[in-house]
């Protein structure tokens, strides 16, 4: 239960802490790409709670780094004028492709959170190499 | 777009070509579930290729038929 907590804090914890380090880097990289995508294209309006609140749904699976992005969104946007606002805010594509890429980063690292409540230790991708290829250890 | 702060400010300019930023979130995609799924590291990456290739021409497909449904075919079935 630690690792699908630490799964949830930052993607990719959970495994690195049962000891798949490689497993857990590559679903990092996965989802924290995802997430980058993301925001670079929406922008941090990209994630809206208030908003969105149905996305926001998908996209919370990504843990604190998500939260981060909505509280900063909630501090410096929502508050602005409208036409401070709106250039602020993701047009169209932007914020629909946007919130997307993010959502769906959530909705991958939620299975990879059920995958780590099964998962067995030290079960890695390179120790199944070594075993397929006849390795000692 | 001078103007502009990455990861701040949205990518309004990306507007006109939106459709491929199919193939980076499918790359995502295959880069975690091929996380998972793959039993080797050895094909890992030509695997998330594959998958990502598969992703974007499936829903290449797809967007080519809804296309020629309500292109061609909703017209003639509406012509008397």
């Amino acid at each position: 239960m630690t690792a699908v907590v630490l799964g949830w804090i930052l993607p990719g914890l959970g495994h690195i802490s049962i000891g798949q380090t490689r497993r857990g880097g590559l679903i990092m990289f996965g989802v924290l790409f995802l997430v980058c995508c993301g925001v670079l294209v929406g922008g941090i309006d990209a994630v809206d709670h208030k908003h969105d609140w149905l996305w926001f749904i998908a996209q919370i699976w990504c843990g604190l780094l998500v939260i981060g992005i909505d509280v900063l969104n909630q501090l410096f946007i929502v508050p602005l004028p409208i036409p401070q606002r709106a250039t602020l805010v993701g047009l169209s594509h932007a914020n629909e492709i946007g919130t997307l890429f993010i959502a769906m980063a959530g909705l991958m690292n939620f299975v990879v959170l059920l995958d780590v409540l099964h998962a067995t230790r030290n079960n890695d991708l390179e120790r199944r190499v070594l075993h397929h290829s006849g390795g000692d250890s | 777009m001078l103007a502009w702060i990455p990861f701040f400010e949205p990518m309004n300019s990306i507007q006109s070509v939106w459709y491929v930023l199919l193939i980076p979130m499918a790359f995502g995609i295959a880069v975690v579930y091929k996380a998972l799924h793959e039993i080797t590291y050895a094909t890992y990456w030509r695997c998330v290729l594959l998958m990502t290739a598969q992703i974007v021409c499936g829903i290449a497909a797809i967007a080519f038929a809804i296309g020629f449904f309500v292109q061609f075919v909703i017209p003639h079935l509406n012509s008397p």
